[in-house]
This record gives C-alpha cells, structure tokens and sequence, in this order.
C-alpha cells in the first residue's frame, strides 16, 4: 500500500517538476525527495534502518543504509489518510489511546504488514520517551537487533563527547548489520554537503525571517525535521537551494503587506493530516506561519576530521532536547528575529514532550511578550478532528494579537 | 523528630546509599500523604496548568504538593532523567521554585560499559550537589557502609516478602508497604530497625490461602490500603514488581571490579529494570521477565497497574500483554491516577479478573 502510495506520488510530481523545469518548485523537490525515500524504505530490496528522530542520518546515508525515524511513517499514514486504520489495528492490540498517535499509527501498520521490517534499528533516548519505546515494539515484532542512543541530559561538551563515543559505537553496530564498514572518504564527503546543506538552509531561513515574508504558511511545513533525513546526500542541497531560489524571486517581486496582517510561530509538529487550518488562517485572517520551531539551524558546521563530535553536537542542540528553559530560550530567539506577532502551539494529544510543557512554554513565551495559543488537537489522529471548535480558537487569538497591534 | 536534613526524591532509580553517605536522609516525594481517605487534607490541583493534563498524575501530585509547601524542608532535590515525566517536573520545579537546589541526575537506559562509566561521571556529579547542600563528602568505608545498610534493608524486606507470600506476616502486604513507606520518610537505621522488630516476630499462624495468586507489576502504588483492596477482591498478591515496592530497596549485584563508584555505577544500572530502562539486546525484554517472575511466585495472573499518561509503560503493555499471553497468564490492566478512589473504582474488575482465574482451575 504505501510502496504504492510513494511510487504514485514520485511519478506525478517528477511530471510535474518536468513540465515546469524553469521553476525551482521548492516544495515539488522536497515532496519528490520525500517521495523517493518512502520508495527506497518500502522496496524490500534496500537496508533499512528505523530510527529515533535525532539520529545522524548522513552518518547512516555515508553507510548506504535508508533510515528514517518512525514517526515519519506515521505522519506519511497520516497524509495519505491510513492512519486511523492503523491506529484501530494497535488499539486492538492494546495500545492505549492516551499513547501518541505517531507511535500508535506505526505499531498498527507494523501489526498491519504495512510496514517494511527493518534491517535493524537505531533508538534515541529524546526526543521523548514513547518514541523509544515504541522502537523497542518494533524491534520485538520484527526480531531485529536495536542499538540506542542515551542522549546525555548535559549538553554541554561532556555530554557532547560521550555521545560521540556511542556513535563509533553505533558504527560499529552497522557495519556488523550491513557487512560494509565504514569508508572514511564517504563519510568526509557525506559531512561537507551536510555542511552544503546547512548553509543553504540557513539562506532558506535567512529569506523566511524578511518583512513581509516570502513564504507560505505550508512551504517549510516539516522541512527542519525532515531535511536531516537527506543530509549527506546531494538531495538535501538541491532541495535547500530550491528553496533559497524560490524565496529570493519571491523576495524580489512586489509584496502585498495586507497579505501578512499578522507573523506566527509554529511550536513543534504540524497537523498531519489534510486540514485546512492554515489555508483558513492565510485567507481569512492574513496570519502566516513564517516560522516553525524546529526550523532552524542551531549547531556549527561539522569538521570532517571529527565528524562523530560534530554531529553529537549537532544531535544536542535539538530545542526538543534538555530542559524547558532551554527551549523557551530558543523560541524566544525565533520569535524575534521572526518578529513574531503571536505562537500556535498544537498540544498533541499523548506528546509529553511539547504537549506536556504547554503551560510552562505558554508562561515563558508570555514573559517575553508573545502571546501563545494552545490548541488541543491530536497531529496524526483525525478521528475527533473538529475544524469549527479550533476556528473558533483561532479567530478569538486572532483578534486578541489585532487588538494588541492597535 | 528526624535529625537529619532531607534530600527529596521522586523515582526509585535514585541512588539513595549515596545520599545517606553523604549524611542526609532521602525523602521520597509521594503524591498524598493521606492514604485511603478522600476527605482528609487535599491539596489544589494546579500543576496541569503549568504542564498539562495530560502528564503522569505521579508527577502532578507531586508537583501540586511542592507548589502547595505540603512536603517537610528539604536541603535539596534529586530528581532522575528517567523520563518525559520526571523531566517536565524538574522544569516545573526549577520554574516555580527556583530558589531550590535541585539537581537533574542522568539515567542510562542500558548497563552498557560505556554507559555505565557515563553513570559514574553522574554520581560523581550528585556527591558534589550534596555537598553543596551542606552534605559531607563520603569516604570510601562511609560509602561502603550506606551501601551496605540499603543492601540490608533490601534483604530484610525480601524476608518479609516470603512470609507475606506464605501467608503468616501480620498485615500482610501493606505491612511490607507501610515499611517501605517508612523506609524513604526517614533514616535508614530507624528503617532496618523496624524491618528488625518485624522478623523477630513470630510468624502468625498461616492463613488459610484464599484468593487467586496473582503477581503485581507496574510502577506508584504506595497506598498500603490498596492491597488489602486486592485481597476484598479475592486477588492473593504473590510478588509484586513496583517502583514503589520491591524495585525501591533493591538487592544489588556488585562485580569487584574498578573503584567504589564504578561498581556501584554497573551495579546500580543491572538493577529489576523498570519499563524505561532496558537491555537493547533484547528488546521487549521485559514481557519475558514478568512472565518469568509471575511463574516463579506460583501466579496464575498478572495485575498491572501503571499510571495514567506513563508512556514508558503505555508504549510497553501491548508487548508485555502478548508476552503473558503466550506464557499462558492472563493480564488485567488498571490505569491509576495517584488516588485510592480510582483504585477503588476498579474493584469490579479486579473481583471479576479473580473470578475468571478461579473459573479456569
């Protein structure tokens, strides 16, 4: 089903790109990127690897293994509408509904056959708790090996060189799965275009920030979790200077300020499922999504001759990861070089991790002068979806962050 | 009257031989401190605002306890990186009450040797919290001596549980409780003593064995009521796997091998895991463990009772139920919320769960 789902969406957006191939098409080459990788994932030929979200993929990419972190799945579920078929499988399995539904939606397609089985799997400790565990169920169903990452809760250099050495020690561990250690050359190359990348995606970010925004509220949905997937590859780079392109002619052209009345910041997950929330908030309400939590780039670029202790680095610096504080410190950096004008913060339904700080990020955004809306929704579930409760959520925020500008 | 200043506590991970070396006396953070009786003290309800609602209500309760001054003065706060919970309390803590010594204590969720000596670097970190807290920095036969006392009090209790699993313990398994209670309110010593005085007593004439063995897992129950609630229900506890019970005073397995600290390091994290801590050797290990332990005691079924919003074990149940269920012991699962009416609202399952093993003889 799904194999079938991304070789669809593969052909019609290369058709669509080929057709107009003097376009950058930004979001065309992510989702085709994105469409790609679900085909390798799901084509029962590849060595794949399931994997917590703050894996070093380009590690993985320099290995040849095609990896990606579970709760993608779920999302891609979500997208393509399966999931709540899913999410009934694992209920039925006696998962409880309190559980997040990213973890839920991939345990029912595992139970399903949905779901490749993987060569073996790589764990991490954050960003929270259910993700683990739901990998350590993936790992007993498909009885395969799984290697976990305890990410130190310091993040400073002590907790940065420690992580270091679990990530030789997870080399290790792939090449004692695939039977191909290592190449040092490959790894060397894999970090400078992830260094490629990530300057691209600092333009990205950098065109993002302008007054009034190049972008759409959709245009990045995703793009800061999504991107390290291809890091090490050339397909992260194109896709970031896509991007930079279609941002700069944009930028370029004349700009309608009364499109953009009022600046948002977009907390952790977007909603998965097709909605037209941010369609609503655009055309009714002229408020953009012109930054999301998790796109940014807060890690140094990686030395190629200490490869594991830059991406520890960079595996620590995930605002998901460490204290509350830290992360509120981090979303007030965003808003104000975004020069937010309000926060949306969708509390997944079964997120201990965002969700279960709500009140503590809404305080900390609040003392620095940024009004937060928490919506109470479920990111991945669509079964109790209710457009016209958040709508009016919504309008009643909107008009609040109005009157403030008056 | 407890002489000694308090070090507070909320997860049975934490190392507490150190903090008594270091000359305090560990606190455990419970969620009440009025057990069974709903009408007594209760104090407000407002930690899910600063979080949400949607977090373990061990950490609420908590929580809302500190906010509301309920605990006695404490010189310090340890609380283990052991999961989004306990994480969300330290940042809730820090927030509310900042003027607090607190410290965030990492916890490996494996025994690997890289991890282990990760640990050690840990401990080394809470000597040095305590003796910023006015603790006395331990020697190695000071160290050696609180290591020793827990290892006691973890022998003595596991006495205590053979003969509430024989029946002939005067009170039974809440008397094994409300001594584990005891044990993280206040100094050790006063602990083994009253461990001591238990089994010196005679043992009660043994009670005819009624109700259905079961075994016990999951994570709080700390209320002594809530087994004789098991025992209203015709459910015959025969071991139990808590946080808050047998997995609080741990026996630990030392290997002889590197300095104090490392040893206690290894031998710390090999303890009966609990569900967030895990041998990725191999995974969904834990099914195979509460099978295996529920077998030994002689149970014919397994209780859980984890916490409500516990994702360590709500992403674990499904596994843990399939394991017992190839094991051939039947599961009942009951979500609580850190209070004995909930408890009691389940007293219909329970009666029936009990009912069904007796009915399969």
């Amino acid at each position: 089903m799904m194999r079938a789902y991304f070789d669809s969406l593969a052909s019609h957006l290369s058709g669509q790109i080929a057709a107009h191939p003097a376009q950058p098409q930004a979001r065309r080459r992510f989702n085709l990127e994105i469409a790609r990788l679900g085909q390798r994932l799901f084509s029962a030929t590849d060595t794949v690897a399931w994997c917590g979200v703050p894996v070093p993929f380009d590690l993985l990419n320099a290995m040849d293994v095609n990896s990606c972190f579970g709760e993608f799945v779920g999302a891609m579920m979500a997208s393509a509408g399966a999931a709540p078929a899913m999410l009934r499988s694992a209920e039925d399995a006696g998962w409880f509904t309190d559980s997040c539904a990213y973890h839920r939606a991939i345990a029912g397609a595992a139970i399903q056959g949905v779901m490749p089985a993987p060569h073996f799997l790589v764990g991490a400790t954050t960003p929270c708790s259910g993700g683990l565990a739901a990998l350590e169920n993936l790992a007993r169903h498909f009885r395969k090996d799984l290697f976990v990452l305890h990410f130190p809760y310091d993040c400073g250099e002590r907790g940065a060189r420690d992580l270091a050495g679990q990530l030789e020690e997870m080399t290790a561990f792939v090449a004692a799965h695939t039977g191909r250690p290592l190449d040092p050359l490959r790894l060397r190359a894999a970090v400078e275009k992830g260094n490629d990348a990530r300057a691209a995606m600092i333009d990205v970010y950098r065109l993002a920030a302008r007054k009034p925004s190049p972008l759409r509220s959709h245009d990045l949905k995703d793009f800061g979790i999504v991107m390290p997937l291809f890091f090490g590859t050339d397909a992260a780079v194109d896709v970031a200077r896509a991007y930079v392109d279609e941002l700069s002619a944009r930028a370029a052209a004349p700009a309608n300020p009364s499109a953009e009345r009022l600046r948002l910041l977009w907390i952790q997950n977007r909603v998965q499922f097709k909605n037209a929330l941010t369609q609503i908030m655009e055309d009714e309400y002229h408020a953009k999504v012109v930054v999301d939590e998790l796109n940014d780039v807060n890690w140094a670029p990686i030395d190629p001759d200490e490869p594991f202790l830059g991406m520890a680095r960079r595996m620590l610096a995930i605002p998901l990861h460490g204290s509350i504080a830290r992360r509120v410190e981090h979303l007030g950096r965003l808003a104000k070089e975004y020069a937010i004008d309000g926060a949306i913060h969708p509390c997944h339904w079964g997120c201990r991790q965002g969700t279960g700080a709500k009140g503590l990020i809404q305080q900390g955004l609040r003392d620095l002068g940024v009004p937060m809306l928490g919506l109470e929704v479920d990111c991945v579930d669509p079964r109790n979806f209710s457009e016209g409760q958040l709508r009016t959520r919504l309008e009643a925020f909107f008009e609040m962050l109005d009157r403030q500008q008056q | 009257m407890n002489p000694q200043p308090r070090i507070g506590f909320a997860c049975s991970y934490t190392p507490l031989a150190l903090i008594d070396a270091a000359g305090f006396s560990p606190y455990r953070l419970l969620p009440t401190r009025h057990w069974g009786d709903p009408t007594q003290h209760r104090v407000p309800e407002i930690s899910g605002a600063l979080l949400h609602d949607n977090v373990c209500p061990h950490v609420l309760r908590i929580l809302d306890r500190a906010l509301a001054g309920d605990f006695p003065p404490l010189a310090g706060v340890v609380l283990m990186n052991s999961c989004d919970a306990m994480r969300r309390l330290a940042d809730a803590w820090t927030a509310t009450r900042p003027a607090d010594a607190l410290l965030v204590l990492d916890l490996p969720s494996a025994p690997t040797p890289r991890l282990a000596a990760y640990f050690r670097g840990e401990l080394e970190r809470l000597l040095d919290f305590l003796a910023a807290c006015g603790g006395r920095r331990p020697t190695g036969d000071a160290m050696a001596a609180a290591i020793q006392r827990y290892q006691d009090l973890a022998s003595g209790l596991e006495l205590l549980r053979d003969r509430a699993r024989r029946g002939v313990l005067r009170g039974g398994w809440a008397t094994i409780q409300e001594t584990v209670n005891a044990s993280v309110a206040g100094p050790v010593e006063e602990a083994l003593a009253a461990v001591d005085a238990l089994l010196v007593e005679p043992e009660t004439a043994a009670e005819k064995m009624r109700g259905t063995p079961i075994y016990l897992t999951g994570n709080v129950l700390p209320d002594p009521n809530a087994f004789a609630l098991f025992a209203e229900c015709g459910a015959r506890i025969v071991g139990e796997d808590l946080c808050t019970g047998s997995r609080q005073h741990a026996f630990l397995e030392f290997d002889g091998e590197g300095d104090a600290l490392a040893q206690f390091a290894r031998a710390w994290l090999s303890r009966p895991p609990c569900a967030r801590t895990f041998d990725a050797g191999a995974p969904g290990g834990a099914a195979d463990a509460i099978a295996a332990a529920a077998k030994a005691c002689g149970a014919r079924g397994v209780v859980a009772h984890v916490m409500k919003f516990c994702d360590p074990y709500l992403g674990r149940l499904p596994v843990i139920a399939d394991g017992l269920r190839r094991a051939g012991l039947p599961l009942l699962t009951i979500t609580g919320d850190c209070t004995n009416g909930a408890l009691g609202q389940f007293r219909t399952r329970l009666e029936a769960f009990a009912e069904m093993l007796e009915a399969q003889l």
